[in-house]
């Protein structure tokens, strides 16, 4: 082998990447908190619903968590043109990920509807709270509680597998970046090798916050690794 | 005038009539117990008192006043006067010891927050678990369960406390400490209905058993009477099967 590694051309450009990494922030959270709101409306409806709303929510779920993210989003950045409607590869990633994410979570969320205890909501009743109380006390903190961890995972899995797809259509994301850079400097091992300690330190930093929060908030013994 | 009359009460789950016309009478520091076979519809009179189940006729009236189930003014007024601590504890999991005990008098009553605590606090200790303010439910024995339960229902100040099998959900050797809060609920004078399957017990505190078959009261009386000497040939029935074992 006839390589020499410079990883100082790689740490050189750690500003640039770090602004990479500051949208990748940006894009898994925004598509897990728009993932979220869809996925407590789909979980409601697919639990609670009846009829053509309980089998649209049905038939979100199947669609979008049968089919790749990528094809999701390929269709919204290069198909949605055809029609006349342009957006941003941010917007497209973003739009992409939200509703991927939203068929995940309204699955994870049915999880946290039907786990609620009939019998803790009749002492709450018996108690003399209102319908309202009952929701914000005692079924609101049970469904947090029952389904933090695997929110909190798939937190994750979005963070790191999902927003590194908007790399592909050109959004300068974390792997966006280390892309454009390693095409000018072509020093792809050592560039990547920086970017997945950074994609490392994000995750760490990211699952330490959850189970700080998850232990504080809702007593989950969750573990960072 | 009775504390609480039940008169005529009838109930339903959905097809199926449970209470066919149940009537029995409490006075004020009475300790009533229902007892009678599963399904005779005992837990259901507690459910149609807390308005959880609607009664489909008859009457309750407590302090002569009688209660309409369907208006939801009256079932709060229910609650505000009776309390009931069930069979399975029903404890807020989320919420510690303390919160499961002050919520309901801080949030639903609105009383200062400072007296609620120490009250609750006062009451923890008569229950016996001074030092388990702080614990999750999920960290505390059945037992204790049964007795953070107890509080949270006293919390309320309620004028008659219902208690619903208890002890039947406990290990052998946790029911005594739940029956021991009990005995000095009634020792204070506490208004109760207990409904049990702890025939001992049930014959050493309660003023007055009621006992049920069928949807039915089949007969009621001081427990001497219901124990040594029952009138009816179903309560010797059930006397007899009972005291057998």
């Amino acid at each position: 082998m006839n390589y020499t590694f410079q990883f100082g051309v790689a740490f050189a450009e750690l500003p640039e990447l770090l602004k990479g990494a500051i949208i990748t922030f940006e894009l898994g959270i925004l598509a897990f908190w728009g993932g979220a709101l869809i996925g407590l409306l789909g979980a409601a409806l697919k639990t609670y619903g009846t009829g053509p709303l309980r089998w649209l929510a049905g038939a979100y779920v199947v669609f979008f968590t049968n089919t790749p993210a990528l094809i999701q989003i390929y269709f919204l950045y290069f198909g949605l043109p055809e029609l006349g409607i342009r957006w941003s590869s941010f917007t497209c990633t973003l739009i992409g990920l939200t509703l991927n994410a939203g068929a995940y979570l309204t699955e994870i969320m049915r999880a946290g509807y039907i786990s609620v205890r009939s019998t803790e909501v009749e002492a709450a009743e018996t108690l003399g709270m209102s319908r309202w109380q009952q929701i914000r006390y005692v079924v609101v903190p049970h469904i947090a509680k029952t389904i933090y961890p695997a929110l909190a995972n798939f937190f994750i899995v979005i963070l790191v597998m999902g927003t590194s797809i908007g790399a592909i259509i050109g959004v300068d994301e974390l792997t966006g970046q280390a892309i454009n850079i390693s095409t000018e400097n072509y020093r792809w091992i050592e560039m990547f090798v920086v970017v997945a300690g950074i994609y490392v330190i994000l995750t760490f930093i990211a699952s330490l916050s959850l189970a700080l929060v998850g232990r504080w908030a809702f007593r989950v013994k969750a573990k960072v690794f | 005038m009775h504390h609480l009359q039940v008169k005529d009460l009838s109930s339903a789950y959905g097809p199926l009539t449970v209470l066919k016309g149940v009537n029995f009478t409490l006075a004020k520091g009475e300790t009533a117990a229902l007892i009678g076979p599963s399904g005779s519809g005992k837990s259901t009179v507690l459910r149609v008192l807390m308005g959880l189940n609607k009664p489909t006729g008859g009457e309750v009236l407590i302090d002569g006043a009688a209660l309409d189930y369907s208006r939801p003014a009256s079932v709060r007024a229910a609650r505000e006067r009776m309390a009931i601590v069930f069979q399975q504890y029903n404890l807020f999991q989320n919420m510690s010891v303390l919160r499961n005990v002050t919520i309901a008098p801080v949030k639903i009553k609105g009383r200062p927050r400072k007296e609620v605590e120490a009250e609750a606090e006062r009451l923890l200790s008569k229950v016996g678990l001074a030092d388990k303010h702080h614990a999750y439910p999920d960290e505390l024995s059945g037992g204790q369960q049964q007795r953070v339960a107890i509080a949270r229902a006293l919390a309320l100040r309620p004028q008659i406390l219902l208690l619903d099998e208890v002890t039947s959900a406990l290990d052998p050797e946790l029911v005594n400490e739940v029956l021991d809060t009990i005995r000095g609920l009634a020792a204070d004078g506490m208004t109760m209905l207990i409904v049990s399957h702890e025939m001992a017990f049930v014959r050493e505190v309660a003023t007055k058993v009621v006992m049920m078959d069928e949807g039915l009261v089949v007969e009621q009386g001081p427990p001497e009477q219901i124990f040594g000497a029952p009138k009816t040939d179903r309560a010797r029935e059930f006397v007899g099967k009972i005291l057998r074992h």
